[in-house]
């Protein structure tokens, strides 16, 4: 009794150890960190348009290193819009919450064209590329339309 | 005196006929293919089908190719400048002002006969215009007649002697061509633009809005960077604006003359800060 008593104290303040390692993070660094996301997308994003635009000479191995790093990022910031967010300032809009199955489809949309992007980027087809950089920025556009407040 | 009629002819002065490759440049300013054509892929450019949700109904920009039947092929150019001077149809209806002629008035007439020789060099395509759907209250056209009396005011665009040449070009780009207050200047109860507010911003629906265009908002980008936005959609630190506007820069901003936007630019500078709206 006396034994299995300890072994529960212990089995408990193990799950609240476990649980605080793995507890969620503060809205407020959800939030800083979903950021973050955007602000990196954003710097790998901007050249690969440039080029696009015929704004920046094309360079094939800035596209391919580029868009590595917007395919992976591209899957990163979603779990930053908790609803626990919800009361902490941003340029996030409440439709978000509102209609989370049309966000879920702005985020499918963005990841499905930003991974094309990476293996069209394996390819060379400079053409294809470009034309595949223009449709990740609708993707972006597309989101930032219905759910961002306009900067 | 007949020297002298010549003479104006080959100037142009007495010219009726519009030049078509001009006008194409002219139909980018205004952004006609946006709400003329449908958003899908295969749409036929000009051909109309594309929504246009306000709180009033839904409207469908009509075919505006030269199709006899589908389109306004068997317009003439009078009737032409009668529907974007004074928002009127051939027989004498009023247009709803979501068609904006509100701001297509200010358009001169030179110009507008360049966009008539223009879409009267487009290909006819026969896809028939989707009738408007309307709430109950607004489906009457005559009632567009007592809104025009209220907000309406047709003539073309004046330029201010007081300000330069490069800002009486941006102001006419922006206000008559661009007709960028249509969506960046609050309306009030009868859909009217505010005109206190002119540029200030607006709330879209949907959740969705127009930033504000006058200094407060535009001071903290340098002319070159607002030429680059205008011209990529892009901000410098390559965050991509909302797709409504990624729309207007890949249909319009993008295809101005480097010296238009310079015009644009300028003009948005020399308007009043106006504050943001409050929330």
């Amino acid at each position: 009794m006396k034994r299995s008593g300890v072994a529960t104290v212990v089995a408990l303040a193990l799950g609240v150890a476990a649980g605080a390692v793995f507890a969620q993070a503060k809205p407020e660094q959800l939030v800083k960190q979903r950021q973050a996301v955007m602000t990196l997308q954003g710097k790998y994003f901007g050249p690969m348009a440039a080029m696009a635009q015929g704004k920046a000479p094309y360079n094939a191995d800035i596209v391919r290193r580029n868009a590595a790093y917007l395919d992976n990022l591209s899957r990163m910031a979603w779990d930053g819009f908790d609803a626990g967010t919800k009361g902490v300032k941003s340029a996030a809009l409440p439709a978000i919450y509102e209609q989370p199955d049309k966000f879920k489809e702005a985020q499918s949309r963005l990841e499905n064209e930003a991974h094309k992007l990476y293996e069209v980027s394996r390819s060379g087809d400079e053409a294809a590329v470009k034309a595949q950089i223009g449709a990740v920025g609708k993707s972006c556009g597309g989101c930032h339309e219905s759910f961002r407040e306009k900067q | 005196m007949a020297g002298l009629f010549f003479l104006l002819c080959s100037l142009g002065v007495l010219a009726q006929e519009g030049d078509a490759r001009r006008g194409g440049y002219l139909s980018r300013a205004g952004g006609c293919v946006g709400c003329h054509t449908d958003t899908r892929k295969d749409a036929v450019p000009y051909a109309g089908g594309r929504a246009l949700k306000t709180p009033f109904g839904t409207f469908y920009g009509p075919n505006i190719t030269p199709h006899p039947i589908a389109g306004i092929g068997r317009w003439t150019q009078a009737d032409f400048m009668r529907a974007m001077r004074e928002g009127e149809r051939p027989d004498g209806a009023h247009y709803f002002p979501a068609f904006p002629y509100p701001s297509f008035t200010r358009i001169n007439d030179a110009d507008l006969r360049d966009l008539w020789a223009y879409l009267g060099s487009l290909r006819p395509s026969a896809q028939p215009s989707r009738p408007h759907q309307l709430g109950i209250l607004y489906r009457w056209r005559f009632l567009v007649f007592v809104w025009k009396w209220l907000f309406f005011s047709p003539g073309p665009f004046k330029p201010d002697p007081g300000k330069s040449v490069l800002v009486n070009r941006g102001a006419y780009l922006v206000q008559a061509l661009g007709h960028c207050g249509e969506c960046h200047t609050p309306r009030n109860w009868f859909g009217a633009p505010k005109k206190d507010r002119f540029l200030a911003g607006a709330k879209l629906g949907e959740g969705t809005s127009a930033p504000n265009l006058t200094p407060t908002r535009l001071k903290r980008y340098g002319d070159g960077e607002l030429k680059d936005i205008l011209q990529s959609g892009l901000f410098p630190d390559g965050d991509v604006m909302g797709d409504t506007m990624g729309e207007v820069v890949r249909n319009t901003t993008s295809q101005l003359t480097a010296e238009d936007l310079t015009a644009i630019i300028a003009y948005l500078r020399s308007l009043p800060p106006l504050p943001d709206a409050p929330k």
